[in-house]
């Protein structure tokens, strides 16, 4: 009985964000283009739980207590509303369309023989991958540190008392005289508790194993969003599979699952699904895929603070888009002086998003190089990274791939700067910030080696036409 | 750009079997890889005659230090001396047939003054030694072969642990070893293939496989791809059709990465799997509160649960203290939704001054604090005392309430 309900309380989230994405479709796209059941899946999840914890927060602030029917009641009706409202636009091309996509998933049009055994062969690498995850969910009680130290504190204080209550440091605490809580980051964003608490509050209890299956969703949902994305980018569908098998198998990110509680893979999924949206909304150039981009990226800092630093990483790639022209100048110089300002800023002791900014350039190159190419915490990612970008050489620049390589650009100078100027620099050397700190660029950094081979691969097919037959 | 020239490009336009050729060419970029790396790293002949001779943990003696044997280990005790630690073994077996010496060991000290000691027949007076490494709590192995003291019969092997040993260290045994191709290779696999379970840093990054490699499995791959995908363009640009064959390189490179990235990904399944049955093993099947009692933190969370027996239903103010900072943060994560304070990174408890009456005071094996039961006075630190009342005690651990 508790699965069942666990699993409905799951799912809601899962129906409201797909619900909505759904009734926003526009009038031309169908369902069963390419990828798009899969993008709708996967951002879906995630678009529905920021909106299941913003819901919680509006009850908290009207003072209305959590319960399973405050909570879900609401979102259940707007998840049928918008259902109704797609059914009533589409008429039944809409179930059609959801089988078509479903049909197209197992016996994916234009893959014949091997390729056609490679793609089953992934999908069952995947299930298996996400099997033992979920087993490792289901059974392990919150064990990493900062998950019982700064995020699940507040998941428990909140399920118990059915409401959001205060976080405060050490000294507000003393003043507040009983009226605010202390745990060892009272800063952070409510986003990722509130999906705790609403796992317990389904689940009609505290259970700190249990509670952490979001984890284990949103992995997938990532791993769905950049294969739906890639695929509406006209990647062919191995391609895309591929690629979103890369970003489901990150030794690093499946740790993050497996061992749930810290913020860092829902940072990266946030980011990297608000990045594919950008890409999108740059194809399409639609306000409903704008606002994605725009919901996105507020939800970026919503889960994390160094949240805003990611979600402005977005900004040079909206220039670029905007600007085709002179958007990549721009945005090239804007980078540039926010390193300066930051230069500058490092001569103070200027604290940004709870970093200490100071200049003491001495990037811990060794810890850096053992983490990105060494050790297993992502497989040969970084290689690929590096490798892609120089094959595609030039055509980083082109107008497709522009956006995408200016935002990869920014990300890298964030990271820079955080592990070289800032007092994060001590934990990169003894390797407890920089990998984490990587994971959220990093399934963003796959998708960019995908795209950018991709245009090597066009480039070289272009400039060798294959008439002659080999051996002629 | 479009899907047919992507297409295309990844070689369904192509004649041939393309990825099928670029996996046997990876192979082979594979096997030299491999042969190279053997080539450079085993120091003399690849097929010498010996086999590894190994001494297990109850064979060794400890010379010098405290300590004792358990459960198949040699735990050298912790001590604060300058004296060190000594742990001895006979042996006899000839330095030419052994050329490199591996003490199992773990929890070493990084800046331990470690030292591999020796006694040849040759100069039985003599004793030589030279330095061991110490990476990530372990021994690397010594290579012994190039020393001029490594001759003769050796007759005796010891392990040195020089000054102060801020905490215990494990030894299982030493094995000789006569470092054949196959033995290095053997070791390469084995440290590939080491189970890495879960522990608290495994959030911030994984080894994958064995603490300390000398050839970490993600450069091997890389390395096999670059010269494969040479090996293969090479290959192509010399055959007839060069332009044909040359036009499937973008799916004979996304052919190499997947394949060597599948190699990868299939060791961190292994682990996976390996780490998914250790986790059946303790919490399979239980409940929520018995998972917590299997957990590493098992006694901990039982006095907290008595703990909570004892405080109000309400939130009340809890102050946590323990001298290690897991004790202090895991407590208090046990103690909510009680409204709980704790200093999350130093030993320290606020001043009795800021503490009122009806707060609660939590003691887990903290050092400093004194209560009075005759004058029903509490107090840490050397700090003014204050009111309180003994609710709870067990082994090193006690619940106040402050009147």
């Amino acid at each position: 009985m508790d699965e069942l309900k666990l699993f409905a309380g799951l799912m809601l989230p899962w129906l409201v964000g797909m619900a909505v994405l759904v009734s926003g479709l526009r009038a031309r796209v169908s369902l069963a283009a390419p990828g798009e059941f899969a993008w709708i899946a996967g951002a879906g999840y995630l678009v529905g739980a920021f909106l299941l914890t913003l819901w919680m927060r509006a009850l908290s602030l009207a003072g209305v207590p959590f319960s399973v029917f405050a909570v879900g009641a609401p979102l259940l009706a707007a998840t049928m509303a918008a259902g109704y409202y797609a059914w009533r636009r589409d008429g039944d091309t809409l179930p059609r369309a959801v089988l078509a996509a479903l049909r197209a998933f197992a016996h994916p049009p234009g893959l014949e023989g091997t390729t056609r055994l490679a793609w089953r062969l992934l999908l069952a690498w995947l299930a298996l991958r996400f099997i033992m995850l979920g087993f490792q969910v289901s059974w392990q009680p919150l064990y990493p540190w900062d998950a019982w130290i700064g995020w699940a504190t507040k998941a428990r204080v909140w399920y118990e008392l059915g409401r959001i209550v205060p976080f405060a440091g050490a000294d507000a605490w003393f003043a507040a005289d009983g009226g605010a809580y202390f745990d060892a980051a009272p800063g952070y964003p409510p986003t990722v508790p509130l999906l705790q608490v609403w796992a317990c509050i389904v689940l009609g209890r505290w259970d700190d194993a249990l509670m952490n299956w979001p984890w284990w969703q949103i992995a997938a949902a990532l791993a769905f969003a950049v294969y739906g994305a890639l695929r509406a980018l006209s990647m062919s569908a191995l391609g895309a599979l591929v690629t979103a098998f890369f970003v489901a198998s990150l030794p690093l990110a499946n740790v993050h699952v497996a061992l749930a509680g810290y913020a860092d893979l829902p940072m990266a999924a946030f980011y990297t699904c608000a990045v594919l949206a950008l890409l999108r909304w740059a194809a399409t150039r639609d306000a409903r895929d704008a606002a994605l981009v725009a919901l996105l990226a507020v939800a970026c800092t919503q889960i994390k603070n160094p949240g805003l630093a990611w979600a402005l990483t977005l900004v040079p790639g909206v220039i670029v888009v905007l600007l085709p022209r002179l958007g990549l100048k721009l945005a090239v110089a804007g980078l540039g002086a926010m390193l300066f300002l930051l230069a500058v800023l490092a001569q103070t002791s200027t604290s940004i998003l709870g970093y200490r900014l100071h200049l003491d350039f001495e990037p811990a190159w060794a810890p850096l190089r053992a983490s990105y190419f060494l050790l297993g915490n992502w497989n040969l990612l970084w290689y690929g990274v590096f490798a892609a970008a120089f094959l595609a050489g030039r055509q980083l620049a082109s107008q497709t791939l522009a956006p995408m390589t200016i935002i990869v650009t920014a990300g890298a100078v964030l990271l820079f700067v955080v592990v070289s100027l800032t007092n994060a620099s001590a934990w990169v050397a003894d390797q407890t910030t920089a990998s984490r700190a990587t994971l959220h660029f990093a399934p963003v950094a796959a998708v960019f080696a995908a795209l950018a081979f991709r245009a090597f691969a066009v480039r070289w097919a272009n400039a060798r036409p294959t008439a002659d037959a080999p051996g002629a | 750009m479009t899907n047919l020239a992507a297409d295309k490009a990844t070689g369904d336009a192509v004649a041939g079997n393309p990825p099928r050729e670029a996996l046997v060419v990876f192979v082979a970029a594979l096997a030299v890889c491999v042969l190279g790396y053997l080539a450079l790293a085993v120091p003399g002949p690849w097929f010498p005659s010996g086999s590894p001779k190994g001494w297990a943990a109850r064979e060794l003696t400890l010379a010098r230090g405290a300590g004792a044997l358990e459960r198949g280990e040699l735990i050298v005790a912790a001590h604060g001396g300058a004296g060190g630690a000594l742990v001895t073994v006979e042996t006899d077996f000839r330095s030419v047939d052994y050329r490199a010496i591996a003490w199992d060991a773990i929890d070493v000290p990084q800046k331990a003054d470690v030292r591999l000691v020796w006694r040849s027949d040759y100069a039985p007076a003599k004793l030589n030694a030279i330095p061991i490494a110490v990476a990530s709590g372990r021994l690397l192995p010594v290579l012994v072969s190039s020393d001029p003291n490594w001759v003769g019969r050796i007759r005796g092997l010891a392990l040195a642990i020089n000054g102060p040993l801020p905490q215990s260290v494990r030894i299982r045994g030493v094995v000789a070893k006569p470092l054949s191709a196959v033995d290095v290779g053997g070791d390469r696999v084995r440290e590939w293939l080491a189970f890495e379970g879960f522990t608290g840093t495994s959030i911030n990054g994984i080894t994958g496989g064995a603490d300390v490699q000398d050839l970490p499995l993600p450069v091997l791959m890389a390395t096999a791809v670059a010269l494969a995908a040479l090996a293969w363009f090479g290959l192509a640009r010399y055959l007839a059709g060069y332009l044909a064959r040359t036009a499937a390189l973008p799916a004979v490179l996304a052919t190499l990465f997947v394949a060597a990235w599948l190699l990868l990904d299939a060791r961190w399944m292994w682990d996976l799997a390996r780490q998914t049955d250790v986790t059946a093993r303790i919490y399979a099947g239980l409940g929520w509160r018995d998972k917590h009692l299997a957990a590493e933190d098992g006694p901990l969370f039982a006095f907290i649960e008595n703990v909570r027996a004892k405080l109000p239903a309400d939130p009340v103010r809890v102050f946590m203290n323990a001298d290690a900072h897991y004790f202090r943060d895991r407590g208090a994560y046990h103690l909510y939704p009680h409204n709980v304070f704790f200093e999350p990174y130093m030993n320290t408890i606020p001043e009795s001054s800021r503490l009122r009456s009806g707060d609660y005071f939590v003691v887990y094996q903290r050092r400093g604090v004194q209560f009075d039961p005759g004058a029903q006075r509490l107090r840490w630190d050397g700090g003014e005392p204050i009111a309180a009342e003994l609710l709870l005690t067990a082994p090193g651990a006690a619940l106040f309430r402050i009147r």
